[in-house]
């Protein structure tokens, strides 16, 4: 599952997933009729219409054994509120909690599900992760992002202060309250810069957009990437 | 003004649309509360010294003084001691016979003035004469009824010869108390709160119990800690070991 | 806050929060010191999990019959002395009070802090009706001065500087203080201590009231709560009907509990357990005890998807992770209570249409679900809310709309390909480097302050043929 903002403004996150996955040994499909997860009408309230597109995904995606995903707020929308979507049809449901079931975000798939912890990646450089807020309070995930990221031997990985602190973006919040927005993301990028890390990880193309969409306004030597691009050595200088 | 029946009405109509979010159940009381009163205490007789360290630990954390005395003869010199050394000479205590021990002969000795509540004499005359007195005061010294270990908290039932204010309007708070009051855990509070709520006439003269833990205190001024803002400024207990 | 206020919409609020230098310092200063005395606290108290969730199920056990909690709890009261009253509504409620202070010949009344009594603008109708009601809580103290409403559920002031309060004291007092907490603490120990020796009442809140005993629990750190319930001839409590909980072996779960999650304490200074008015043997102590039993709104909410926002235990932890109320403070909010837990709670006591906006301030980031004491799960029912405000028609249409537009694209591919291509056409006059600037309208609002990626020249789609 590439993601709506993955498929249309980040194409090089989901390449460097793919081959990364090939890498370690996995067949790669993608059904080419997906579009999104519908999680932005989901926390909007429209939830006549995120059922919709739901219903849609869920058949979509029938029959792979995993479905993999490059954002851990589109894998949460799948895993948690898909089945409660569908819940009024009962073949629908079924269908959403199988698909929940073979869903996962792409670090908790390379480490739980391939039980890999080492990647060999050409990346050379200081890193600072964020944790996404769907990941770490959704997904209560922290560990198997940090995990690979300390494995590439030439990554030295600086913990970022208030890591778990969320960068403003909030799907159409960031559009809603755009100032609100950035001043929270100011916080965020302040601590960012003082870490003196080169690259600013984090595993969800909505927080690459807010986060990175800051720091290039404001000049900053940081580049923010996804996981999957250290991981798969694709990152330009 | 709604009446009763109409307001409880409309909430039980409420309550009857659902089920409710999950099955939930309350907290399970004791069930004779008295007996498991009554366990708590003989548990504590054998574990009274390791108590006593935590609340010392616990209690010198939020800023309490702890001292201990062989037995109640040696309290009224602690207190002569603490009054000296914040060049104070006025005290207000419990009633005597409530605390189990009579300052007022040591500490008129020293020209200290003391005003004890007595017990039996509650009329509005000696009301407002013992606001007045509290008022001026500025070491009250009562007892304390349970004294819990693991938060180091005081904990005091009001009542007759047991004022309320004693430990709540003199710029300095002293409670004397013995190894039987000692608990360890919040929860062995609510057992014994249980047992005492069972009977109330017999075990509560009064309407009121504070939790005591440490000074009065407050952070609303950029959240920056002072201490004394309504009530003392310390908090001093005296541990007598003599059971 | 005055409807005048409200009238500005909510982003220009939050706007001019954002370029308030003091407020920012404040706001800065005192949240984060509030997440570190909470973090450190829990980290030492393995216990803590569990009882978060024995907590919750109490409340929501408690909820289940809370019709024959409040009976139980008013018998008891009554039992032991006190009268209790049934306020339906915020008019009802601040009328009992009147009433009562016309009868007793009441001119001054003394208050702890209760946000209960802020819901229904208490204070205001004591004024006019020529009561002088005398805040004792050094932050309500503080914005009682200055005229405000509170800006966070636990301290008032958390708004003001040292600074500003100097001011406000020198100015209000005249007298000349530093900016010295210390020096200020002690200011207002002296101006209120003879306020509490002479006031007719005391008026409070209720932290939790006990029904198996008919006890009104307060919890508080500065000794105001005590006087204000030992030294008047009359005591009154204003309690929302949510606070009721069955007995004191429940009680002792969320003590464990509240203290740690507000202020990192283990307990506060002073957890004060009321039981009637005095008993014959006390020198001290009321002569009368009233509870005044608040609705105002929360019976609707039982059966309704706030219903949740009924076990809040009123600690302002959520207040002091959200990136939100971090950065505008309570006061932007415009209601009486701020932060997430406010926003469920200005819908359940002003409805809907209230929180039209306040719905949406908030990333959903979850981290006020984390530390609440009772595991609100308030970033679910902000999405319910939104839902709500699509179904009742409250949302604007133009959103409406648009969003109505955008599950067309996503239920379409060749649609969702069609908008990709439109996009990349139109951003050309957009893009530097890759990346857009100075887009037009609602993208605007990003562009101000944030690059965007440009559209792909090749979308992952685009490029999956080569790929596989």
């Amino acid at each position: 599952m590439i993601t709506c903002l993955g498929d249309v403004f980040f194409p090089e996150v989901g390449t460097a997933m793919v081959r990364l996955l090939r890498r370690l040994g996995v067949e790669v499909g993608f059904p080419e009729a997906q579009t999104c997860c519908g999680m932005p009408l989901f926390n909007s309230g429209y939830h006549h219409d995120a059922a919709q597109v739901a219903a849609r995904t869920v058949k979509l995606f029938e029959g792979f054994p995993h479905v993999v995903v490059p954002s851990g707020s589109c894998a949460w929308m799948v895993k948690t509120e898909y089945p409660g979507l569908l819940r009024g049809d009962p073949g629908l449901r079924a269908a959403a909690e199988s698909l929940a079931r073979r869903t996962h975000e792409l670090s908790q798939f390379i480490v739980d599900v391939l039980g890999v912890t080492t990647i060999d990646s050409p990346f050379v450089g200081t890193v600072t992760y964020h944790d996404s807020c769907h990941l770490l309070r959704g997904l209560g995930e922290s560990r198997a992002p940090r995990t690979l990221l300390h494995s590439v031997r030439g990554v030295e990985l600086v913990e970022l202060p208030g890591a778990d602190q969320c960068c403003g973006f909030g799907g159409s919040f960031s559009v809603r309250l755009p100032e609100v927005s950035t001043a929270i993301l100011d916080r965020k990028l302040g601590n960012v810069e003082a870490t003196g890390a080169r690259c600013l990880v984090a595993c969800d193309a909505g927080c690459l957009m807010q986060m990175g969409g800051g720091l290039t306004r404001r000049g900053s030597r940081v580049k923010a990437v996804h996981l999957a691009q250290v991981l798969a050595g694709e990152v330009d200088a | 003004m709604t009446a009763r029946a109409e307001f409880l009405d409309r909430i039980r109509r409420e309550v009857a649309r659902t089920p409710g979010l999950f099955g939930a159940a309350t907290a399970p009381r004791p069930a004779q509360p008295a007996a498991a009163a009554e366990t708590v205490r003989r548990e504590l007789a054998e574990r009274w010294p390791q108590a006593l360290d935590r609340f010392r630990l616990e209690f010198e954390r939020v800023a309490g003084v702890f001292h201990r005395v062989a037995d109640l003869g040696a309290v009224p010199d602690i207190l002569v001691r603490i009054a000296r050394e914040r060049g104070a000479g006025r005290f207000v205590t419990w009633d005597p016979g409530v605390l189990g021990f009579d300052a007022a002969p040591v500490l008129t000795r020293e020209g200290l003035t003391v005003v004890a509540a007595r017990a039996g004499q509650e009329d509005e005359a000696s009301r407002q004469r013992h606001r007045a007195d509290a008022a001026a005061a500025q070491i009250g010294v009562t007892g304390a009824d349970l004294v819990l270990a693991e938060t180091g908290t005081l904990v005091l039932l009001s009542g007759s010869g047991r004022p309320r204010s004693t430990s709540l309007l003199p710029d300095v708070h002293v409670a004397v108390f013995g190894r039987d009051r000692l608990v360890e855990t919040l929860e062995q509070v609510g057992i014994v709160l249980e047992s005492l709520h069972v009977d109330p006439p017999r075990s509560m003269s009064g309407a009121m119990i504070n939790f005591i833990t440490g000074p009065s205190r407050t952070a609303d001024i950029e959240l920056t800690l002072t201490r004394g803002v309504h009530g003392p400024k310390e908090v001093h207990a005296i541990f007598v070991e003599a059971p | 806050m005055s409807d005048a206020a409200l009238r500005v919409p909510f982003p220009e609020r939050a706007g001019a929060a954002l370029k308030d230098a003091f407020l920012q310092e404040a706001l800065t200063i005192a949240t984060t010191k509030f997440i570190d005395l909470r973090k450190e606290s829990f980290a030492g108290f393995p216990q803590g999990e569990a009882l978060r969730d024995r907590a919750r199920a109490i409340k929501e056990a408690t909820l289940q019959h809370l019709d024959t909690h409040l009976e139980r709890l008013a018998d008891n009261v009554e039992r032991v002395g006190g009268t209790v009253h049934w306020a339906t509504s915020a008019d009802e409620a601040r009328e009992i009070v009147l009433r009562l202070c016309r009868d007793r010949g009441v001119r001054m009344a003394v208050k702890s802090k209760s946000m209960a009594t802020e819901e229904i603008d208490l204070n205001e109708a004591l004024e006019h009706a020529g009561v002088t009601p005398v805040e004792t809580d050094l932050g309500e103290y503080i914005i009682q001065l200055a005229h405000e409403k509170p800006s966070h559920i636990i301290a008032p002031a958390i708004h003001k500087t040292k600074g500003q309060v100097a001011e406000l004291f020198s100015r209000e007092l005249h007298g000349e203080f530093p900016a010295d907490p210390e020096i200020l603490t002690a200011v207002a120990r002296r101006a209120l201590r003879e306020k509490f020796l002479q006031a007719d009442m005391g008026i409070t809140g209720a932290n939790f009231a006990v029904a198996d005993t008919g006890t009104i629990v307060l919890v508080t750190n500065e000794g105001n709560g005590r006087m204000v319930t030992s030294l008047p001839r009359i005591h009154v409590a204003l309690m929302g009907i949510e606070k009721v909980i069955p007995s004191m072996t429940d009680l002792m779960v969320f003590l464990a509990i509240l203290a740690r999650s507000a202020t990192g304490q283990k307990l506060s200074s002073y957890t004060t357990l009321v039981r009637g008015p005095r008993r014959p043997g006390e020198l001290e102590g009321p002569e009368e005890l009233h509870l005044v039993l608040l609705d105002n709104g929360r019976s609707r909410q039982i059966a309704s998807t706030l219903r949740e926002a009924l076990y809040c235990l009123r600690c302002g932890a959520c207040l002091n992770v959200c990136p939100v109320y971090r950065q505008i403070g309570g006061h932007a909010y415009g209601h009486t209570y701020p932060g997430p837990i406010g926003i469920l709670l200005t819908a359940m006591l002003k409805g809907d249409r209230s929180v039209r906006d306040l719905a949406h301030a908030s990333s959903l980031c979850g981290a006020c679900k984390d530390v609440c004491p009772v595991r609100i799960d308030i970033p679910r029912m902000l999405i319910e809310l939104r839902e709500h405000l699509d179904r009742e028609k409250i949302a604007p249409w133009t959103e409406r709309a648009v969003f109505r537009l955008f599950r067309r694209l996503l239920l379409s591919p060749a649609a969702f390909r069609l908008s990709v291509r439109a996009g990349r056409w139109l951003q050309r006059p957009f893009v530097h480097a890759g990346r857009l600037r100075g887009l037009p309208l609602l993208f605007g609002s990003w562009t101000r302050t944030r690059d965007l990626p440009a559209v792909a020249s090749r979308t992952f789609r685009e490029q999956w043929k080569d790929l596989r």
